[in-house]
């Protein structure tokens, strides 16, 4: 009849636990959507990445299934554009069953932190991912400062 | 008055698998014609050696991990190491043994031939 304290407790953590998870969902809602089928190339733009490496900034972008000709990048001070399009490649007589990668046209621009050198990008293709490196212009390098 | 219910259930019951790397679904598209059926299948910067098709008692599974090396200081991330997973269940019409996989540019080619009893056949009308 009486109701003991570790019951109780328990069913108190039993709630902490729904709280958290429903805290959660939230969170874990926008993760599933970002990796579903189909929205790997919305026209919002490939996915990508930004990592700075003291003297260089590299951007890799998730483009599967285009090829050199379809990508277009350009830089302009520190504003970098990349643009881009998919065709469904079908081959020749055959029926489609399912067509989930989709056909766009995609444009993504950034501006980038630092002063770039834009005469000193490069970029490759591979496995479908772009890797951008961009080097920073002089003045914006870390730099060390002796202490006198 | 001597039931006890419990108040709540013991975590203990629940058990949870937990992955190595997030999974994520690859877009598809599949063509067929009367020959073969083809799977068209998105996994940028996955190699080669990191996927695995498997062909069991009319399933497909395909399973393609990426693992990105890190440069640097990650400032901006949209995308990781994920684990591209997806199974399909295939008719028993393909020839299992015949199946071809190419990987390029970041997509996965699945060739998966008809074997020759499920090819159309038309049927000769004789005049009798």
């Amino acid at each position: 009849m009486f109701t003991r304290m570790s019951d109780i407790d328990r069913m108190f953590g039993a709630m902490d636990l729904l709280r958290n998870k429903m805290g959660r969902i939230f969170g874990d809602f926008d993760r599933s959507l970002d990796y579903g089928p189909g929205l790997t190339l919305s026209s919002s733009g490939p996915r990508t990445n930004l990592y700075e490496d003291g003297d260089t900034f590299e951007i890799r972008a998730e483009v599967p299934g285009i090829v050199k000709d379809d990508l277009n990048v350009s830089i302009q001070g520190n504003y970098l554009e990349i643009n881009g399009s998919r065709s469904l490649d079908t081959p020749e007589g055959y029926k489609i069953h399912r067509a989930e990668r989709g056909t766009s046209t995609f444009s993504r621009s950034f501006t980038l932190p630092n002063d770039v050198d834009a005469e000193k990008v490069e970029a490759n293709l591979k496995d479908g991912i772009l890797y951008l490196k961009v080097p920073k212009s002089e003045a914006a390098k870390p730099k060390q400062i002796t202490i006198g | 008055m001597k039931e006890r219910r419990d108040i709540a259930k013991k975590e203990e019951k629940n058990i949870e698998k937990t992955r190595e790397l997030r999974s994520a679904i690859p877009a598809v598209d599949i063509y067929e014609n009367e020959d073969e059926i083809l799977l068209h299948a998105d996994m940028p910067g996955v190699l080669k050696e990191d996927v695995a098709v498997n062909i069991d008692n009319g399933t497909l599974s395909l399973s393609g991990v990426r693992k990105l090396e890190t440069k640097g200081v990650l400032k901006w991330e949209e995308f990781n190491d994920v684990e591209y997973i997806r199974s399909f269940s295939i008719p028993q019409t393909i020839e299992t043994e015949k199946v071809e996989a190419e990987l390029k540019d970041g997509v996965l080619k699945l060739h998966l031939p008809k074997s020759e009893a499920a090819k159309p056949k038309q049927i000769e009308i004789k005049a009798a």
